[in-house]
């Protein structure tokens, strides 16, 4: 039986509110953000049209036309009879998403072995005892720390980027994929002992099978400090990429093409996120989370 | 008292006994003793004295009240604990590791979560088959029909639907897990089988088929079965061999854990007459009289013990 929204229920642990209230509540938020936003640009602009920090919707529509159309200022400019896909293929807002984008993929797969490595540590004893201390404090080295030495060893170019993303991440997935893989019942591994499997057949075959979703729920969970030392790589050296680009129009208060960005940007960590969850599901049916 | 209570042991020898076949040892245990480290240096004894000779085919029954070190037990047999002192023998071997010559059933966490209940039951016969290298042979394939056809047959003695081999094991109830999980132990053929409480978190019924199932199992392959549980009456209706674990006084004595270590009379009734015999309750209260004496005698019972602790430990 449903009963007739009341207001007390907003502050009840009981309530139970319909599809349709939560679904337009999940969105009430984002329009006040962009109703405040609006009312708040068309007030700066009644007192200066040319106003840049609080850019209108036309400012915007022609930050985002152009960053999707034009070439970066630092690239050579486009025939204008070049078509749509040229147009694309060019600008500036692909080059740098495929630059940051690079980076961002290389850095992912480079944390495969991390993960690897955790699984060893929490499976074999004999790695454990040999990495376990050692990550552990290696944990605690704040990797932005390392930046110098990474350009020193890597150079300033695209590995020494990478690297800060990988030795940045890397030490909390391999401690959170050993705790999870140890957290395994060991009653599973002298089962499947008993079941004739040897010891890699333990790691690969049980544990990791075992624990694949919640790695890869670290990993959603690691995306954003990925994409903290992604952007702090690119804003210290970086010729191009989404960081690069925002540090630039920093300097002279190109808002219109910040915020389009960090939008941007905001919308591909989420369709990434959202990529691996809906994966998640759909690998390992079985998985219930606690 | 508990040597009193030994002493008073009845007589449980009504039915006149089997012509005794010698057979093989299969589990041998000698002199065992398992000590756990409880900070400041000290140590407690779970297990000492143990000597026990298990012949292939028995039966053997593990009683006894929670604590005293029944999973400890099978924990040695299976290879996961190596005993303080003494030693612990399969098939004439001594047990090192963790093999498949014992199958195994825990009380709980018994199946791959991630695997279904066909992906479970085969997971150990492709091992033993081959290894994964091998795995893309079409011999392998067409073993793997075979042993399709075969792990089918099995789970639908063991009461499961076609329609249950693709289900995971969280969309089972906690009873066809465990008919999975033995199932799965069994399609190994192994000659030991160590089922620790196997039955317990089950509802009164579906015990009672599964009794019924383990049993026909054993009297068809005749595994050495070490079963686990703390229902006496369960024990008396499967068991071969009852063996009745007592608590470790942990007063730095010899004495053994072995309480009791009888041949079960009902063994000899067909498995169906065994729930009626008027013996049934009669072993019965006598194996609780004898339990309760033990743990009396342990002191824990006694208020002056907890006011100084130190008094046992002459
Ligand atoms: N790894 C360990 N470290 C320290 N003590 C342990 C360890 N494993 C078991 N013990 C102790 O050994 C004793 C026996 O444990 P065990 O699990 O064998 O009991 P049990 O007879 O199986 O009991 P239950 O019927 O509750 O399962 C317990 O008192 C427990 O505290
Ligand atoms: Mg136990």
């Amino acid at each position: 039986m449903k009963s007739a929204f009341h207001p007390s229920d907003l502050v009840s642990v009981q309530a139970r509110p319909s599809r349709l209230w939560t679904q337009s509540m999940s969105w009430l938020l984002f329009i006040a953000g962009i109703a405040l936003y609006a009312q708040f640009s068309i007030a700066r602009h009644k007192e200066n049209p040319e106003d840049r920090v609080v850019p209108s919707v036309h400012q915007l529509a022609a930050g985002v036309k152009s960053s999707i159309l034009e070439p970066a200022e630092e690239d050579d400019p486009l025939d204008p009879g070049a078509g749509l896909y040229q147009r694309l293929r060019h600008s500036m807002l692909w080059k740098d998403t495929a630059s940051s984008g690079r980076r961002f993929f290389v850095a992912l797969a480079l944390l495969v072995p991390a993960i690897l490595l955790g699984l060893h540590m929490a499976v074999f004893p004999y790695a454990g005892a040999l990495f376990l201390r050692f990550v552990l404090f290696f944990d605690k080295i704040v990797a932005l720390s390392l930046l110098p030495i990474l350009f020193i060893i890597f150079g300033i170019e695209e590995w020494s980027k990478i690297m800060l993303m990988v030795i940045g991440v890397a030490p909390t997935l391999i401690l959170d994929t050993c705790n999870n893989a140890r957290a395994v019942h060991r009653e599973q591994i002298v089962k499947a002992f008993t079941l004739k499997s040897g010891s890699f057949d333990i790691a690969y075959r049980v544990v990791l099978r075992q624990i694949l979703p919640q790695i890869i729920n670290s990993v959603r969970l690691n995306l954003k400090p990925l994409a903290l030392f992604l952007f702090a790589g690119e804003m210290i050296a970086a010729t191009d990429g989404l960081a690069y680009r925002i540090a630039i129009m920093r300097r002279h208060m190109g808002m219109d093409i910040i915020l389009p960005y960090l939008l941007w940007v905001a919308l591909l960590l989420f369709a990434v996120d959202a990529f691996l969850r809906f994966a998640n599901r759909r690998l390992h049916p079985w998985y219930q989370p606690l | 008292m508990v040597s009193a209570a030994l002493a008073a042991r009845p007589q449980l020898d009504p039915i006149p006994a089997l012509a005794p076949v010698p057979r093989r040892t299969e589990i041998a245990l000698r002199n065992v003793s398992v000590l756990y480290p409880c900070g400041r240096g000290d140590s407690k004894t779970v297990l000492s004295g143990i000597d026990l000779e298990i012949a292939a085919g028995e039966f053997v029954v593990v009683l006894g009240e929670t604590g005293c070190g029944k999973s400890t037990l099978l924990r040695l047999i299976l290879g996961e604990d190596s005993p303080t002192a003494g030693s612990v023998q399969v098939d004439g071997k001594p047990v090192t590791r963790i093999d498949a010559r014992c199958g195994y059933v825990p009380q709980k966490y018994s199946l791959f979560p991630d695997r279904t209940v066909m992906g479970n039951v085969m997971y150990g016969p492709e091992n033993a088959r081959s290894g994964i290298l091998g795995r893309w042979r079409p011999s392998f394939w067409r073993y793997r029909r075979e042993l399709r056809d075969e792990a089918g047959q099995y789970l639908g003695r063991m009461g499961l639907r076609p329609q249950d081999l693709t289900k995971y094991p969280h969309q089972l109830s906690g009873g066809m897990q465990q008919r999975v999980a033995i199932a799965q132990a069994l399609l190994m053929r192994p000659p030991v089988l160590l089922m620790d409480e196997a039955f317990s978190a089950l509802d009164p019924s579906t015990r009672s088929r599964l009794q019924e199932q383990i049993h026909s199992v054993w009297l068809e392959s005749r595994p050495t079965i070490l079963f686990v549980t703390h229902n006496t009456q369960e024990a008396l209706l499967l068991g071969t061999r009852l063996i009745l674990l007592g608590r470790h006084l942990d007063d730095r004595s010899q004495r053994s854990n072995i309480l009791l270590d009888m041949e079960n009379p009902l063994s000899r009734l067909p498995f169906a007459r065994r729930a009626q015999s008027p013996e049934l309750h009669r072993i019965q209260e006598q194996v609780k009289q004898i339990a309760f004496a033990a743990s009396s005698m342990d002191g824990t019972e006694d208020p002056a013990e907890f006011a100084n602790p130190e008094s046992d430990s002459q």
